[in-house]
């Protein structure tokens, strides 16, 4: 059996985000995607789920193998709130449900990673509070958390994780970094898990600022 | 359109390149000089005195000890070596030559390449040492046959163990680190410029996962100065070289079976599965870790089916030195075979090869089982007809001929060279010209088979008594013996028939 590498992304789409930067963000998707499909490592191992958040939580894309990915094109609304913290609970619930177990006879899944986009501060504040002790709990071998624009609050990020990834424009070039940079992160994992024990990030392309 | 740069290199020579990032590596950045012949890849920290005197004496000494000898010009096929050192705006590069067209996919996948628009790119060992890949992604064009890739392996353990006569080791041997190309049976070791000598150059990494070998997983939370903390070199070499052989032409790791060490964690139970608790899926004694064929996901089998192709298909030479780094050597680095006893059974396999009856089958060839009625094990396809089998003895002293426990088939086309007439002749890079033209070659007639000579001015049918002068011929048949040349060395052939 083959060990899996589940990739949950999670994407904010608040009204904030409508226009160039949703735009973008698909367009984004989908060089992750064509990326991830040229490397035979991660076309191995490498599945992708991607749930949206604003007023409702939607998983536009269940978890599926990289080879078999259609994207959906992602859409916001005009206006609504950005429920963070409930987005991540449904996520934590699917970690629980999807990430196969070890027995002592078949191999399961290798931890998953979490990549979340936002480029606002989540309104529901005491479920994102209340969520943050269960991401750090569910395993994940990394989360990466990326704050997009202006309006966007790094320091409720660095509550969940030490990867911050702040982007100063929303337009398509940022973007386009930004995934691609995911896209090293998750190919060099899928061929190095088992070298090393601590999962170690690419550094981020110059033009993006990580929050220390 | 970004600027072009121009640097004196640290051999003199002119370089240019466009100041914009192609590729990006590991630890490097890589741009193109404007006519493509040569790439320019800058390491992304600044320049440092250490690395810049090891990069230096790879693209200065150790790149004379190997290209300054006899066969340089062959080696140049086999290594993508750096020639020159730069420095540019704080950063050191290292100035490499272009990738052959022959490593770019040319198909790329299947379905015209829009299933996963690989066309154009490097073609990575990693697609074709996995039976998924195989079966569902790659273009068949692009996958070659069975001999193909033996040819890939012997040009593999023909490129390290020129290293390691040289002092070198690799040190990171891996598919990353390796192109290979299936149709025509080419492979370059890439990446060269973190090689290692022993006791000068410190290894920068531990490998490729995979590749890495089990002493140095098993050491790899020690400190680098403990004495049991074991570093790559060239015995970890021999190691990934096996792995490499075993993977192309099996399309399966020779550790990643089904056994559990670990239930709790992934991370550690890989650890354990390379490392300290390493065993080979095919183990004579201990089964625990053999492939569940089972639970074999779609295009992996028959290949994952150890019991439908076990390693002995590979025929006798390899078999035994599999034996060797798996099951004997894999945790005694002392016992596993050199790149030079891999680079000569890989040799003596071609000559075991035969071509499968089967028009459809996708190997094309497969060694000789040493069976009356040899059938393919890809297709299972019998062979059809007389099959001649020519054991080779070479003499010792005047008229004592010993066996040199090597065996060539017969098929139309097949040719007997100069590597066959003497046992001092062995073909690899230094071989030149006119020893590399065929001597004599095969042929079928009325169902008989004959070898006709070209070449040999001493070839002698012995059991007949009679001299065979160049341009003739002499028939094959059980218990015919054929002086090739009689040199001290020279060889005589001993006929055995197999087939219907």
């Amino acid at each position: 059996m083959t060990r899996r590498l589940l990739t949950y992304l999670c994407i904010d789409t608040s009204g904030s985000m409508n226009g160039e930067p949703i735009v973008a963000v698909n367009a984004g998707l989908q060089a992750l995607l064509g990326s991830l499909r040229t490397n035979p490592y991660a076309l191995d191992s490498v599945h992708l789920s991607i749930t949206t958040f604003d007023s409702e939580i939607k998983e536009v894309l269940p978890m599926t193998a990289v080879v078999d990915v259609i994207l959906p094109e992602i859409v916001c609304p005009r206006s609504g709130a950005t429920l963070l913290g409930e987005a991540l609970e449904r996520i934590c619930e699917q970690v629980a449900r999807e990430v196969r177990k070890s027995t002592d006879t078949a191999k399961g899944d290798w931890k998953p990673m979490l990549v979340i986009l936002t480029d606002g501060k989540p309104t529901d504040t005491l479920a994102y509070s209340e969520v943050i002790p269960r991401v750090r709990a569910a395993g994940f071998a990394a989360v990466v958390a990326c704050a997009a624009g202006p309006k966007a609050d790094p320091t409720q990020l660095t509550r969940l994780t030490e990867h911050v990834v702040s982007l100063d424009t929303m337009d398509a070039a940022s973007f386009g970094k930004f995934f691609q940079w995911v896209s090293e992160t998750v190919s060099k994992d899928s061929q190095s898990r088992g070298s090393s024990s601590a999962v170690a990030l690419p550094p981020p392309p110059p033009e993006i600022n990580v929050v220390l | 359109m970004a600027a072009v740069v121009t640097l004196t290199a640290s051999d003199g020579s002119t370089v240019r390149f466009i100041d914009e990032v192609k590729a990006r590596g590991g630890v490097k950045d890589v741009m193109f000089s404007p006519d493509e012949t040569y790439v320019v890849a800058f390491y992304r920290g600044p320049a440092d005195a250490a690395s810049r005197e090891r990069l230096l004496e790879i693209t200065g000494r150790y790149r004379e000890r190997i290209f300054g000898q006899a066969g340089g010009e062959y080696l140049k096929n086999l290594y993508c070596w750096p020639t020159a050192v730069v420095e540019y705006a704080g950063r050191l590069g290292v100035v490499v030559p272009f990738y052959r067209a022959c490593f770019f996919f040319e198909h790329g996948s299947r379905n015209d390449d829009r299933l996963l628009g690989i066309r154009g790119r490097e073609k990575v060992g990693k697609w074709f040492a996995s039976p998924g890949h195989r079966a569902r992604f790659l273009d068949p064009r692009e996958l070659g046959d069975w001999m193909r890739h033996l040819r890939v392996c012997v040009m593999l353990a023909r490129a390290v163990r020129r290293m390691h006569m040289a002092g070198l080791s690799h040190s990171d041997l891996g598919y990353n680190n390796c192109l290979i190309d299936p149709t025509t049976g080419q492979a370059c070791l890439i990446d060269l410029d973190g090689l290692v000598v022993p006791g000068r150059h410190p290894p920068a990494v531990i490998g490729t996962p995979d590749f890495i070998a089990p002493e140095v997983i098993r050491s790899a939370h020690l400190d680098e100065g403990d004495p049991d903390r074991k570093l790559p070199s060239r015995t970890t070499d021999l190691h990934a070289l096996a792995v490499l052989v075993y993977m192309y032409l099996l399309y399966r790791h020779p550790l990643r079976g089904d056994r559990i060490h670990d239930p709790d964690d992934a991370q550690k139970d890989e650890e354990l599965t390379m490392g300290a608790g390493a065993l080979f899926v095919e183990h004579p004694d201990d089964r625990s870790n053999r492939i569940r064929a089972e639970d074999l996901r779609p295009g992996e089998s028959p290949w994952k089916d150890t019991r439908r192709l076990p390693y002995t298909i590979t025929g006798p030479y390899l078999s035994a030195l599999f034996e060797r780094s798996f099951v004997h050597g894999l945790h005694e680095p002392a016992l596993r075979p050199t790149a030079d006893e891999w680079e000569t059974a890989l040799v003596k396999t071609v000559d075991l090869l035969q071509p499968c009856a089967n028009p459809a089958c996708e190997q094309k060839w497969y060694p000789f089982d040493n069976s009356t009625l040899p059938r393919c094990p890809f297709c299972g396809t019998p062979h059809r007809g007389k099959l001649p089998v020519l054991n080779l003895y070479s003499s010792h002293e005047k008229g004592r001929f010993l066996s040199d426990k090597h065996r060539v088939m017969v098929y139309d086309g097949q040719s007997l060279f100069r590597w066959h007439q003497n046992r001092f002749i062995f073909p690899n890079e230094k071989l030149s010209g006119d020893d590399t033209r065929r001597v004599g070659y095969f042929v079928a007639h009325q169902g008989d088979w004959y070898l006709v000579n070209e070449r040999l001015s001493g070839m002698r049918d012995v059991s007949a008594g009679l001299d065979i002068p160049i341009g003739a011929r002499v028939l094959l048949e059980e218990g015919a013996r054929i002086l090739l040349s009689p040199e001290l060395g020279g060889r005589l052939l001993m006929v055995q028939m197999a087939g219907g």
